[in-house]
């Protein structure tokens, strides 16, 4: 009797520094990304997606969910309400439960994450880039789950064990697959950024060029202006072309589709295209400037 | 006598300028709607390739010069996060190095005649940048020349490390080509 009641003190022990550990391991880096240290708790604060998008580039491709981070919050708070009951021999099991499989699940998110980002040439091994932290936050977290006040329950224990990385791997998985099978939106299905005539477009980039490119690349526009040039190349694309006085002209690349609906285009031509603008570069070879667009489609046509 | 002599030395000189050399204007062709194919798939990923429909290009088939400049942003991937990550700073970093320029000089333009039907078999010796790094480059091509048209086609091989472009996860994991495929076409 005795025996056993010296048992369920050292197990109630463990279980208090466990939750304590966890407590504070949450507000410690659990991953290095090149010179950023990133913390437990940059998760839910939001500041985990923003090191990802403005450093690598790689943001949350689904902020509408965003809010479902603050979840994460329970971790500390749950920790704390653990150790505070296993330090008075009170029932953990569920704040212990939900603590373990919320830490588990983030451990996964980060290791997951980590490994995308060794893949835009971030580090080489994420298992180096997790620190002690982040190993340290499994081990109690699996502990609070097995040593949750009282005992017994184990095949419930052993779900709650699982259940954090299976759900967090499965969601990843799911968006991974989805992200890298995606294709562009059709470019006249996409939301137009900017309407301009090829002549102002052509003026804004001639009078600031870094601006310009600032302000337009990477974005969908709608140009329209007289056709000055059109050139169809062997495989049935073409490209229409505007130009001024300046040394500046636009060159769009319609899609290959579009062959029907461009065959007829001719120089003088008034035209309305919608592309995404790729920005300037100087042209050594032209001693000119082009704009280039790709994915370009007819907007509208009228022919002189 | 010394008219004739001139006057045959004219008529001859100018025989010789016109069978050996195009007038400059004609001899130099450009375009701003050459092809480029960037293409680094591999078994495991059939992804990584994109084509950049707006580069600009320039032979001179007097001199053998060729010139092609290609932005670095207007290469179009079927996955739109491919191609962000061919632009980001880890691969091409196309912010700070915005463009792939290509220059050279076909070692056997003597032998193309641009003002006559044929298929000209070319090689070319030059130097490809990329990211800043400049390395020699040797390419390929077919050079057709029907109707006045003049089509170029031409197959070269890079090495991304050369560039500074290593170590990245997915090409460790073969799932982008060490050394990718560039297939450059052009109407002139």
């Amino acid at each position: 009797m005795g025996n056993n009641t010296a048992q369920i003190q050292k197990a109630s022990w463990l279980h208090v520094f466990f939750a304590a550990g966890m407590a504070i391991a949450f507000f410690l880096p659990w991953v290095v990304w090149k010179d950023s240290l990133v913390n437990g708790y940059y998760m839910p604060s939001g500041k985990f997606f923003h090191i990802a998008e403005s450093k690598f580039n790689l943001g949350n491709l689904y902020p509408q969910i965003e809010f479902t981070f603050y979840a994460f919050w329970l971790i500390p708070v749950l920790a704390i309400v653990t150790a505070l009951l296993g330090w008075q021999k009170k029932k953990t099991i569920w704040p212990a439960f939900i603590t373990g499989a919320l830490t588990l699940s983030l451990v996964t998110v980060f290791s997951l994450f980590t490994k995308t980002l060794i893949g835009l040439g971030v580090g080489n091994n994420a298992f180096q880039m997790l620190k002690l932290p982040a190993y340290l936050s499994a081990l109690f977290a699996a502990g609070l789950i097995l040593t949750a006040l009282p005992a017994g329950k184990w095949f419930l224990r052993l779900a709650f064990l699982i259940a954090g990385p299976l759900f967090a791997f499965s969601g990843f998985m799911i968006i991974n697959k989805k992200v890298w099978s995606e294709t562009h939106t059709p470019t006249d299905k996409e939301k137009t950024d900017y309407t301009v005539t090829a002549a102002d477009l052509i003026l804004e980039f001639a009078a600031n060029d870094t601006a310009a490119n600032t302000k337009y690349r990477e974005k969908i526009l709608v140009v329209t202006g007289n056709v000055a040039q059109v050139e169809t190349q062997a495989d049935s694309t073409i490209n229409i072309k505007f130009v001024d006085t300046s040394k500046h002209f636009i060159n769009l690349s319609l899609d290959k589709q579009e062959y029907a609906n461009a065959k007829e285009i001719k120089p003088g031509d008034q035209l309305s295209v919608k592309g995404s603008c790729s920005g300037s570069t100087y042209s050594m070879i032209l001693d000119s400037t082009p704009i280039e667009f790709k994915r370009s489609t007819i907007n509208k046509t009228k022919q002189q | 006598m010394k008219k004739t002599s001139l006057v045959l030395a004219l008529i001859f000189a100018t025989v010789v300028v016109f069978a050996q050399n195009l007038p400059a204007a004609q001899a130099r062709k450009t375009t701003t709607s050459a092809t480029v194919a960037f293409d680094a798939t591999t078994p495991k990923d059939n992804l990584p390739k994109a084509e950049n429909k707006t580069v600009i290009g320039s032979i001179d088939f007097t001199t053998g010069d060729v010139a092609f400049e290609a932005s670095v942003k207007n290469f179009n991937f079927t996955n739109p996060k491919m191609q962000e990550h061919f632009n980001g700073t880890n691969w091409m970093n196309s912010d700070q190095f915005p463009k792939f320029t290509y220059t050279g000089k076909i070692d056997n333009v003597k032998k193309i005649k641009i003002q006559k039907d044929g298929v000209y078999k070319a090689k070319v010796i030059g130097t490809m940048t990329i990211k800043g790094v400049s390395k020699p480059c040797e390419a390929n091509g077919t050079i057709t020349v029907a109707g006045g048209k003049i089509s170029v086609v031409a197959n070269l091989k890079i090495k991304l490390e050369d560039y500074g472009i290593s170590g990245q996860q997915p090409i460790e994991a073969g799932k982008v080509a060490k050394e990718p495929m560039i297939t450059v076409s052009a109407q002139f």
